[in-house]
């Protein structure tokens, strides 16, 4: 058993992280998740018409600006502007987390993955690489290695505490995204 | 695991919230726990921010208080009062207060008991009083023998071997007295002299019929004694480890010699007292914690300030067990090093306060307080003109 890292431990910093991100910076954006099974796409595997999106879904987050670059290229004037959007992974788990099931602020059950599309500032980004390798004590609790005898119950050590996404600014006229359909 | 609740921002005490639970009968103790997780969680910035504590740990930290509050008072009154507390029967003497005996409603009377009782140790050595017996023995002189060893003597009556200590030994000189009427002393001769002229000489010496003033009788006796000791040996001794050496060496009219001594194990046995039932030390002296409702708002201020310090320390601990608190993609570092420093500022300041609060209202100070007063009072009254009545 580890001594360190454990779950009371681990609450502690989602309260924290939770006040931080959610009364002190307040930070936001809205994620749109790509919804891959009503896309159609080509025989290259690229997306052939429309694309389809989830959300979107409010969330706290930090994020991390650099400048806008101008870079010229063949074609003429380019535009990049890349932002970085980090997420409390707890936040980003389902409704039915312990954590999560007494609050209507968090829960999104989502998985950040490349290709969504996060609104931040009514400009449109989108997921070009994602990281979740940040982990309490180096240690994820998803991956306790059960069944071991020495040091059961791992799996409540620990923390992989953030999804950190990094996107690039999207014209809105090319992502286009216009409700579907009222729910 | 689910979330560990904090402070949510109101409480709701029941007995049995507290560690140790010595006041959650107590009806204001009651009451005064939710105002107080109140008052220390706004105190540490609650709604601005959130404080990761709970109702359970301001409990904590007011009952201690009110326990170090009592301690400190407490222990005031033991060393104000120790010399006259100890050896109290506490079954016997000390009041029942909640069904146990506590000095916490008593006052107490100072008394010279265990000043007494130290004070024996002189006592017995002087042999005026204390608490070792003298016991009294004799052993017989022998003609010509100087040395006698009294350990041996001791012994052979039935006393552990080097057991004994001697305090007295009667060997003197015979008292003047005895010799006054002797004629071949060389004194008082002069009153058969007398008695011969008045013509009352051929009766008995030992009856005198001249009424002589007393300071002629003890001119008489202060010259014998003066006389055997310049002219005749003194009766003298030594006592070295029980051996004993006389002077002058007794010759052929000896008898007893008499002496006194005391046991040393028995000093030592004399010199502890007490039973299971008596005051002995700091830690059996009756007091038992306060009574919450008893303490004065005084108390109570001080005791509210005492545990926001705790709930401050507390804070410092649970956000200070490491020393970054990760966030996504970065570390913060959280205000424990602020909290554990004020926490410990503040208690001693508090304890220091208190201190010099109860050093300014012990006995010695009240009394010495009271003894400028009586005089700078004087010294006012003195500035009245004072008139001369005729009657």
């Amino acid at each position: 058993m580890a001594l360190f890292g454990g779950s009371r431990d681990i609450s502690l910093f989602r309260h924290i992280n939770r006040e931080l991100m959610g009364n002190v910076i307040t930070q936001q954006c809205a994620f749109y998740k790509y919804k891959l099974e009503e896309t159609k796409v080509n025989i290259y595997g690229e997306a052939a018409e429309e694309k389809y999106y989830m959300g979107p879904v409010l969330l706290n987050c930090l994020i991390e600006r650099t400048n806008q670059e101008f870079p010229e290229t063949d074609l003429g004037v380019d535009f990049t502007w890349g932002i970085t959007f980090k997420f409390l992974r707890d936040d980003l788990l389902d409704k039915n987390k312990d954590f999560n099931i007494d609050t209507d602020l968090y829960g999104a059950d989502l998985v950040p993955e490349i290709g969504d599309i996060i609104l931040y500032q009514e400009g449109y980004y989108e997921i070009d690489n994602t990281n979740a390798n940040q982990y309490f004590f180096g240690k994820n609790p998803d991956y306790p290695n059960e069944i071991n005898p020495l040091n059961p119950g791992l799996e409540n050590f620990g923390s992989s505490i953030s999804i950190i996404c990094e996107t690039y600014a999207v014209p809105s006229d090319k992502v286009g995204i216009s409700r579907e359909r009222f729910i | 695991m689910a979330n560990i609740p904090i402070w949510p921002g109101s409480s709701n005490f029941i007995p049995g919230n507290t560690p140790f639970g010595f006041y959650d009968n107590d009806y204001q103790f009651q009451q005064d726990a939710d105002k107080f997780a109140n008052f220390a969680a706004r105190r540490l910035g609650y709604p601005i921010v959130d404080v990761e504590l709970q109702d359970l740990n301001f409990y904590a930290a007011f009952e201690e208080a009110v326990t170090i509050y009592g301690n400190e008072i407490y222990a005031y009154q033991i060393r104000q009062n120790y010399l006259s507390l100890e050896g109290v029967n506490i079954a016997n003497d000390v009041p029942t207060v909640n069904g146990g005996p506590s000095l916490a409603f008593s006052q107490v009377t100072p008394n010279l008991g265990t000043i007494i009782r130290l004070s024996e140790q002189y006592g017995t050595e002087a042999g005026t009083g204390g608490n070792v017996d003298w016991h009294t023995g004799s052993i017989a002189l022998t003609s010509s023998v100087q040395d006698y060893d009294l350990n041996a003597w001791a012994v052979s009556q039935g006393y552990a071997d080097k057991d004994i200590e001697i305090k007295r030994v009667f060997y003197e000189s015979p008292p003047a007295i005895m010799k006054y009427f002797y004629p071949y002393v060389g004194t008082g001769a002069g009153i058969m002299n007398v008695m011969d002229t008045f013509g009352w000489g051929n009766y008995s010496p030992a009856i005198n019929f001249v009424l002589m003033p007393i300071n002629y009788d003890l001119q008489i006796i202060q010259q014998i004694e003066f006389n055997d000791t310049i002219r005749r040996s003194n009766y003298s001794f030594e006592v070295q480890n029980n051996k004993l050496r006389l002077f002058p060496i007794p010759d052929g009219t000896v008898g007893k010699l008499y002496f006194q001594f005391l046991l040393k194990s028995e000093r030592l046995a004399n010199s502890i007292t007490g039973d299971e039932g008596s005051i002995s030390n700091l830690s059996n002296v009756p007091y038992t914690n306060p009574v919450y409702t008893h303490i004065n708002s005084v108390g109570r201020s001080w005791i509210f300030e005492y545990a926001l310090a705790l709930c401050k320390e507390m804070l410092g601990y649970v956000r200070g067990k490491y020393s970054t608190v990760p966030i996504p993609g970065d570390n913060v570092t959280m205000n424990q090093a602020d909290l554990l420093s004020s926490a410990t500022s503040d208690k001693t300041a508090l304890i220091d306060r208190l201190r010099a609060y109860l050093d300014e209202t012990s006995r010695e100070k009240l009394l010495e307080r009271r003894s400028l007063e009586t005089d700078y009072r004087q010294k006012e009254l003195n500035q009245v003109p004072q008139l001369i009545y005729i009657a």
